[in-house]
This record gives C-alpha cells, structure tokens and sequence, in this order.
C-alpha cells in the first residue's frame, strides 16, 4: 500500500444561519441552492484550483429527501456549474455529517485517491423538521435497546443534567449567555465576515440578502433566561435559550493534499492530524465527544494540555458543560469557542462540522502559538466525534 | 384568468456602502402567472418610490420574483379603453419610471427573467443593465398588438442602441412572428451592461451596484449617435409598406416615434407616446390584436370542445402515404412523439427516398444544433416502412396522406381496417373530403377522425379536428392529445366540405377569380386582398397550394353550395396550366373587390356557425390566424368585418353576436 498522504484544510465558509420556521429567511430557499452558494465562494476565495482538478463532492445532509435527496455530492456540483468531470457523494452521521464528510474525504487524499475534495454539508430543518420522515423500529422501544427518550434530542439534554445533578439549570444559563456574548463580539470584530457569505434569498417580502444569524443576540442576560420555558419537560432546565434553535444553513471547505495544494500555491491553514468517532449511551448522547476526544488524543499520544483551542458544538449548553467536565478543563476556559457557538449561531445539523473548522482556522491565526486545535461534536443516537488539527499559520 | 396584482416589495439592504434598496415585482405566484403592471402594481410602485424619498438611501436595484422580471402592461385593461384612459394610463407610467430615472442615487436593473414591453421599459429607465443568460424572452412586442412601447420605450431604446438596431427591436421584430430576444443577443443589441450566470445573478448583480457606487460612478444619459434616424426609418418605412400595406397604423407611428426621439427632450417624447397611446389603444386594430392575442394565448392553448375521455397511448404511428405532406406528417411526429413510425407507398422506392428525405432533414438538425447526433440516429431507426398493408399491423394511430379523392381514401380505410385493431384511431388529412363518408362503410366508424394539418406543416401551428356523427370522445380526445404532444393547437370543427379555413379561403378565392373572369388584372385583384395586410398575396398563395389542388376544392365546394362557389373558368385554365380566361370583360375598382371579398367571407362565416361548423366566430378566427397567418389586428377576419359594418350589413348582426343552433 502506497504511503499515506498528508491532509490539508485550505479553507471553509457557511452561509448566514436562520430560524427553521415559515417567516424564516431561508425558508423560500433550496436546501441545495445553498449548498451551492457555500461551495461556489470556496472556489471564488481560491481562484488558484482549477475546478476541473477537483477530485470529489462530498455533501452531509441528515435528511437526504426532497431538496437535500438527490445525491447531494453530485447534485450540488452539478448545480455549482463544476465540471461534468466531477464525480461527489452524499454522507449522514446526523450532526457529524460535514465532519464526516471531512474525513471521508481526508480518506480518499490519504490514501492517494485524490488531491482536492470539496466537503461540507446542509440541513434546512424548516424544509426537513427532525425525524419527520423516519419510521423508528419499533424494536428499539419493545426490546428496550434505547430509552424512549434517545429519539428526543432535548430529552437527551434533560437527562444529562440528571446524570450530572449539579450541573444546574443556572449553569448552562450562564453559559449561553457567554456564548451569545462572544459571538456578538466576533461579529463586530468582523471575524464572521470572513466566514460566512451572504446570500440573496426570495422571501414573502421579494429578495432580501441572509448576512447574520437569526439567533444572534448579543444582549441576552441571566434575568431573560430565567424566564423561558422549558419544553421538553415540565419543572426541566433545558431552554430555547441555553440551546441551539432548529436551524437553516448550509457550510463548504476545501480540503487538499499536502503537496499538491502547495504546488497550485493554495495556502493551507490547518493540517488534519488525526480523528476519532465513539459510541455512547443514546439517551446520553450528548456524552458523545468526550470519549471521542481521548480517542483521538490517545492515538495522537497528545494530551489536553498540548492543544491550543477547542471548537465545540453547542447544541444544549449543558453537552458543552459535561464535554468540560469529562476532559478537565473549565467552561470559562479561553481556549473554548472563543467566537461563540451553536447557541448564538443555530446548528443546522450536518452543516456544522465545517462551522466548527472554519472558526477553528481563524482562531488559529489569532493565536499563532496554538499548535493543536479540535474540533468536536455530539451526535445523536449517541455517538461523539473529534478531529485533530495542526495550525499552519504559526509562521512555522 | 385575470393575473393577481403584481407588487413592487422593497428591502432595505445594508452594504459596507450604505443602504441599497433591493425592490423586487412579485404577484406572489409562481413563473407560469409573470409579472403584469395594471393599475395596482403602478400604485405599489408610487408607494416605493415615497419611501425612497428619504435620504439615506445609496443605491437601488430592481428585479423580479424568481423566474420572471415583467412581462409588461396589464393586457386585461386595454380592452374596450377610451383614449382618455389610454393617455392616462400612459401618462402614469411615464411619470413613475421617470421618477426612477431621477432617482438621486445609481439603479440597476437586475434582469432574471422573461422581460416585454413595460418590463424592458422599467428598467431602461435604470442606469446600469444586468442580465442573466437564462433569459430567453426579451422583446417588446407592442407592435404586434397594434400599439406603441409607450412607457418611454420608443424613446430611451433608440438613445441607447441606435437607430437600426432599434427599428429592427421595436418595430421588425414584432411583425416577425414576434421574434424575442435571447440574452445574448439583448446583451449583442446593447441593452445590458454584464450577462451573468444565473446561478448567483442576484448576489453578482448587487456586488456590481456595490462596486459602482464605491468607485463613484454617476447616473447615466445614453446619447446614440441617431443621425442617421431619418435615413433608417424612410428604408423601414417602405420594407413596412412591403409587409402589412398600411393596414395597421402601429408600426409606422412607433417609426415616428423613434425619429422624434433624435431631437425631442425626454418629457416630449413621452408626451408623443401618450397621444399615439391614445389614438392606438382605444382604436380597431389595437382592439382586435387584443382580442386575438386573448384567443391564441388563453383560448386556444385551453382548447375549447376537448371531450372529458381520457385519451389512449398512442405508442406507434402509421402514415399512409409518402408524399410531400406524409413525410411532413412523419418527421413531425418523430420529433415530438420519439415513437416508431410506418410508412407505406405504393412502391418501395417511394418509402425509401421519404425514410431518406427524413434521414437528410434529421441530420440538418444536427448540423444546426437543434438535436444531438445520437438521437438523431435513433430517431432515424425509428422510422420504417414497405408496400404492404400488413406494415401497419400494430400502429395505435394512422393517419393518411394520399391523394384528394373519396374512392381512394375510403380503399384505405377499409385496407387499414383489415390489418389494425379494433381501437386504432383512423386519421385523415384531408383538406375538404368529407371525413363522414370516408369512414361510412367501415366496420367501426367511431375511431375516425379529421386532423387537418397545414403546409408548412413546421410553421402553421392549426390543426382542425375533424369530428363526425360517428366520431367517439375517447377517439376525438386521443386525436386532441396527440395534436397537443405536436405542439400545435387544435380547433374543433363539425365535418363539413373543405372545414374552416380553406372553405373561407375558397370563397374569397370566389370572389377573386369572378373578377379575373370579367378582366381584371392579377395585380388588381392582389391589391384588394394585400390590402388587409395579409403576409401573403392570393395569387403567390395559389402558386403554392397548387391551381389544381384549388380547383379540386373548388368543385368539392361547388357540389355543396354551388351559388357560393361557382366554378371559374380562369380557375379550370390555370389548373391545367393555362392562362386567365376573360369570360365577360366587366372589371371592378379595387375598391369594389375588397368589399365583395369582405362580404363574401362575413356571409360565408354566418353560414359556418349556423350550420354549426364552428361554434362560434372565435374558432373561424382562431382557425386564420394559426392556419393562414392572418394577422392580429384583423382579429383574425370577424372582429375587422364587425368593426368596419360589413356584418351588420351582410348578416344584420355583429358575427361575435352568432352562435351555433346546436
């Protein structure tokens, strides 16, 4: 077998995030249409990469039906205008799906079957709310193979702050509000810019453009957050304020060959030092990054200490919190989400992985002595995954 | 049917320039209904332009729901319009486009979609033009419809693209089958700044108004050089005399229109396109193309008479004969239908020189583009044939072509009779057998039907559907399907000699060799048709049809109604090759023929309906306009005799007033 290749990230966008109701901003927009907008500033930001050199598409969509159904891969690079030459694929590990999408593709490059890759993933969970067209075996729930409440994402949450009783309600209040704050400021910084495209979406009210998250909201305190109801179980903690709403968005990156993105002069900014998925309890799923986290550390004979940032998802405030708990360091630690997460910007499912490493490149070059960052998220039905990087841009 | 009102909804856009507003037209439906400008949408648009009055505002960009920019003024408001609302009407346009053209800050016209007359006329009143190069219908086809592009139109167009160019955009293409512009060619005549792909034309086409404003750029007021307007329009205005011989006034005052717009001020410019809106819209050729444009665009499309059956598949066709016609026939329905087609002659050479005549015409398409190599060898091994009847053994439909003549036409119904199934649809082409008798001794008569195409088959869209007594609905419904499939409009008549279209073209034929017979001159007789602005002068169309195949008509006619359709005895000479024959020699004024042709063809449509032909006057005049290329502002032929008198003087009555007795 050929000697394995070295895999680089070059660089990822998203679009805006908006709410997954019928008012929404996306909600008149194709779930693959903005897909295509993702993938097509990737190539228009590195004009350096023939189209035609691109190897595969690799898409992630939860609910693969409807606007999102067709292949996604090679239905997004068709409808980007890549050439017919092009092959691409669709992925599902539900939230993991973009990340997925990441190392499948780092696969192929590692393995010499390819040089360029476009990853990144969709979900427009107002066209596709939650499990609408799953049919769950009932077998799960007869031969009590999960809990009835694995199928609830928020059930899942609620459970967590069981399992962890001290993790209070005020906890992962304090949290989101942290979390919205940080946001806010990346904004204003303009860190987001760099990140995310703006993309004209026809609505009731005729074109407007999608340029901010929906769910941004900087000034959110404790005493707004007391308030709100808790959904998913009377008397419970979790909130539509310490976690992530149901979510439009769409996310793209390129990732390379080592050698063969230096040859085009494409300037990587990350480079993928290893990853790792893990299996946990599906009514704890959000327990899931904290094995995968150890996993992929081991394997890299790296510990915590060694790496510089963390990018990871927020879908409820309190998964960020046991995360926290489970691999030692504190929900106030700089290293953590520096630009905010899900909570402040929405998770819309299969996208967010690239989100994740899109943040985590930038947060990389404002922290040039940062030499390891990871990216991590929990997946449902109870899973966790994790994947190292190396920063690039150090100067090094 | 009415179109919902259409919106100017406008967004407020923040850019690192300031705010753009972003206005989009939207009727709130999807593309099939587009973009009108009726009343309501002119307030909404009054309504925008006050809010855009505050002044903050950086940029404007305009554009339209997915799919479609306008398709123009509200069609359903000009009927019946007096020439006070017709100025007015005009008069608002003018006052609100001009407010956008004063705008105190750069506008662009983002073009997404199908673009016609007021919609091309909004946005040249932006500064900057984009395009998407998925537009296909970009055109403004006022002339068409009898009137001017009104809305600044004739006046903006020409300072922007020149004098030619826009004669031929305003004036020639209209009157060309209302030949419309793809992109490409809008952006090659100078209308647009940038083509764009579609794929982000709206993100690109604001980045470009972003772009503009930071580096400064200003309004702009497009001069062409139109020194040579005079020039251009005296050459347009003979070619025009050519073509429709003044019959509609339209296309000559938009030539004046655009020669004022050499020296006129804008605002007097819009002040000519009210007074010719005024004098057009409420006036009778504006009315009929209003009316005729509503028949071949609604009425037609819908089809009127199409029984409820549902129609059978029809998954293989025969065409009986190899003719001229036939391999019309056959290459058409190859075309649209991809099924395998059977054709049958009397020898094999005649089915193989038409299997090759279709081979050679396929391949033109290839050359041209229009289809690809390998379908194009598919389709040709579609097509087969032979000399025995057995060949159409399993055909769901056969159609034939053979020569005018009953014993004939009835030997092949009963051959065919014998080798198809029970539920083969029987079809004949005939242009004036009667359908009835051709199926009479048949064992199942009730899956025989007329569907009379018209030559060039390619170019007229018409199809008469033939029913007789005997015809069934699931029989009439396949035909009506499979006419559909062929993208031609179908048009309901009863079987009766020579049906709709040739038996009114064989009464004014009447009428024209009666006078040749009393020693007026081809050019006389001519002149009294060409008069009504008909594409093509009756003496070429006789060369074309065949002196013989109109005789042939002619006494196919005679036997019916011999007083209507006296036999010629120029027509009988001509048919054999010979000369007009002066029987009498007693010639008319040009004037007095042009009458006699006009009542001749208001008695004989009074005689259709009331015989039940047609149902009424819009399917004769529906009938000219797709088979015989009669022009819009005649209304096909009954809405001119109703508007000129000849009706109520020939039948007492306006023949939109007949309806047929059953």
């Amino acid at each position: 077998m050929a000697e394995l290749r070295e895999v680089v990230y070059v660089d990822g966008v998203r679009t805006a995030f908006g709410r997954a109701t019928p008012d929404g901003l996306f909600s008149k927009t194709r779930a693959d249409d903005m897909a295509v907008k993702a993938v097509r500033a990737v190539l228009r930001r590195n004009p350096q990469l023939p189209p035609e050199k691109i190897d595969d598409v690799i898409f992630a969509a939860t609910a693969q039906v409807g606007d999102q159904g067709l292949t996604l891969g090679r239905d997004v690079a068709l409808l980007a205008g890549l050439p017919k030459s092009v092959p691409g694929f669709a992925v599902d590990r539900m939230c993991a799906g973009a990340l997925t999408a990441t190392t499948a593709g780092a696969g192929e490059i590692a393995m010499g079957a390819a040089d360029f890759v476009l990853v990144g993933g969709v979900e427009h969970m107002g066209h596709h709310p939650m499990g609408a067209d799953v049919d769950f075996n009932p077998r799960f729930i007869a031969e009590q193979i999960v809990d009835e409440s694995a199928a609830v994402m928020g059930q899942t949450a609620e459970n967590l702050h069981d399992a962890f009783s001290y993790l209070t309600k005020e906890d992962a209040d304090a949290y989101a509000v942290e979390s919205q704050r940080k946001a806010g400021t990346a904004w204003d910084e303009g860190v987001m810019d760099e990140i995310v495209v703006p993309m004209s979406v026809f609505t009731d009210e005729g074109w407007t453009v999608a340029a901010r998250d929906e769910f941004l909201r900087p000034e959110t305190t404790m005493e707004a957050l007391a308030g709100l109801r808790t959904p998913f179980r009377a008397g419970g903690r979790v909130t539509a304020g310490n976690s992530a709403g149901l979510t439009d968005g769409a996310t793209a990156a390129l990732i390379a060959s080592a050698a063969a993105a230096g040859e085009i002069g494409l300037v990587p900014k990350m480079r993928l030092v290893g990853f790792a998925y893990a299996g946990v309890e599906p009514e704890l799923m959000g327990l899931g990054p904290v094995p995968a986290t150890h996993k992929v550390l081991e394997r890299a004979e790296l510990t915590m200490a060694d790496v510089g940032l963390f990018e990871v998802n927020e879908p409820f405030a309190v998964q960020v919190l046991t995360w926290c708990e489970g691999v030692g360091i504190g929900p106030d630690d700089p290293r953590l989400n520096p630009y905010g997460g899900a909570i402040a910007c929405g998770h819309p499912l299969a996208a967010t992985g690239v989100r994740l490493m899109a943040q985590l490149a930038r947060g990389f070059r404002d922290r040039p002595e940062a030499r390891y960052g990871l990216t991590a998220l929990c997946i449902g039905l109870g899973m966790g995954a994790a994947i190292l990087w190396e920063n690039l841009q150090n100067g090094a | 049917m009415l179109s919902p009102p259409t919106q100017f909804k406008l967004q407020r856009i923040e850019t690192p320039v300031g705010p753009i507003a972003l206005v989009t037209m939207d009727n709130g439906e999807d593309w099939t209904k587009p973009n009108t400008f009726g009343e309501h949408a002119l307030r909404s648009l009054e309504d925008v332009l006050e809010q855009l009055k505050t002044p903050d505002w950086r940029g404007l960009l305009l554009t339209g729901k997915p799919f479609v920019f306008a398709v123009g003024a509200d069609i359903d408001e000009f009927g019946e319009i007096t020439p006070e609302r017709a100025r007015l009407g005009g008069a608002a346009g003018h006052e609100l486009f001009g407010r956008i053209r004063d705008l105190p800050f750069i506008t662009l016209a983002a073009i997404n979609g199908a673009a016609l007359g007021g919609g091309v006329e909004i946005a040249l009143h932006c500064d900057y033009r984009t395009l998407s190069s998925s537009v296909r219908h970009f055109a403004c086809p006022e002339v068409l419809l009898g009137l001017i592009p009104g809305w600044g139109g004739t006046q903006l167009i020409p300072q922007l693209i020149g004098a030619e160019r826009a004669v031929k955009f305003i004036v020639e293409n209209p009157l060309r089958q209302n030949r419309m512009l793809s992109a490409q060619q809008a952006l090659e005549a100078g209308f647009a700044d940038e083509l764009l792909e579609p794929v982000e034309f709206l993100d690109e086409s604001l980045a470009i108004l972003i772009q503009k404003i930071e580096a400064g750029e200003s309004k702009r007021r497009p001069r062409a050089d139109l020194s040579d307007v005079a020039e251009v329009c005296r050459k347009a205005r003979a070619r025009l005399d050519g073509q429709v011989h003044g019959a509609t006034p339209a296309p000559y005052r938009a030539l004046d229109l655009i020669e004022g717009a050499a020296t006129w001020l804008l605002e007097e410019g819009y002040r000519a396109e009210e007074d010719a809106l005024a004098e057009l819209l409420p006036g009778p050729q504006a009315q009929a193309s209003v009316y005729a444009f509503n028949l071949v665009e609604r009425r037609a499309k819908r089809g009127v008479g199409v029984p409820d059956a549902a129609p059978r598949r029809v998954d293989r066709i025969g065409i009986v004969g190899a003719g001229l016609m036939a391999r019309q026939l056959a290459l058409l329905a190859l075309r649209r239908l991809e099924v395998p087609i059977v054709l049958r002659d009397l020898t094999q050479d005649q089915v193989d020189e038409a299997r090759s005549w279709i081979a050679g015409e396929l391949d033109e398409l290839t050359r041209a583009g229009r289809i690809g190599e390998a379908k194009a060898r598919f389709l040709s091994s579609l097509v087969t044939g032979g000399t025995e009847w057995d060949v159409f053994a399993d055909c769901d439909l056969v159609l034939e072509a053979v020569f005018e003549e009953m014993r004939v036409k009835k030997e092949v119904f009963a051959e065919l009779e014998r080798v198809v199934s029970p539920e083969c649809i029987l079809a004949t082409n005939t242009s004036s057998l009667s359908v009835t008798e051709m199926g009479a001794d048949l064992e199942h008569p009730e899956r025989v039907v007329g569907m009379h195409f018209f030559n060039p088959v390619a170019v007229l869209p018409l199809v008469e559907l033939v029913r007789t007594p005997e015809t069934d609905d699931v029989t009439l419904a396949t035909a009506w399907a499979v006419a559909g499939k062929l993208r031609k409009r179908g048009v309901l008549v009863r079987d009766a000699p020579a049906f709709v279209v040739n038996r009114l073209l064989a009464r004014q034929g009447s009428v024209i060799t009666d006078a040749l017979d009393h020693g007026n001159t081809v050019d006389e007789t001519d002149e009294a048709v060409l008069r009504l602005g008909l594409p093509m002068a009756p003496s070429v169309l006789l060369q074309l049809v065949g002196p013989n195949v109109a005789n042939h008509v002619r006494h196919t006619l005679h036997e019916a109604w011999p007083d209507r359709f006296p036999l010629s005895a120029t027509l009988e000479s001509l048919a054999t090759g010979g000369e007009p024959v002066v029987v009498e020699h007693a010639p008319r004024t040009v004037d007095e023929i042009h009458e006699a042709v006009l009542e001749a063809m208001a008695d004989e449509v009074r005689h259709m309906i009331e015989e039940g032909v047609v149902a009424e006057a819009a399917d004769v005049d529906t009938c000219l306009i797709l088979g015989a290329g009669y022009p819009f502002w005649l209304g096909g032929i009954t809405k001119h005799l109703d508007q000129t008198g000849v009706s109520q003087r020939v039948v007492g009555r306006p023949l939109a007033e007949l309806a047929a007795a059953s």
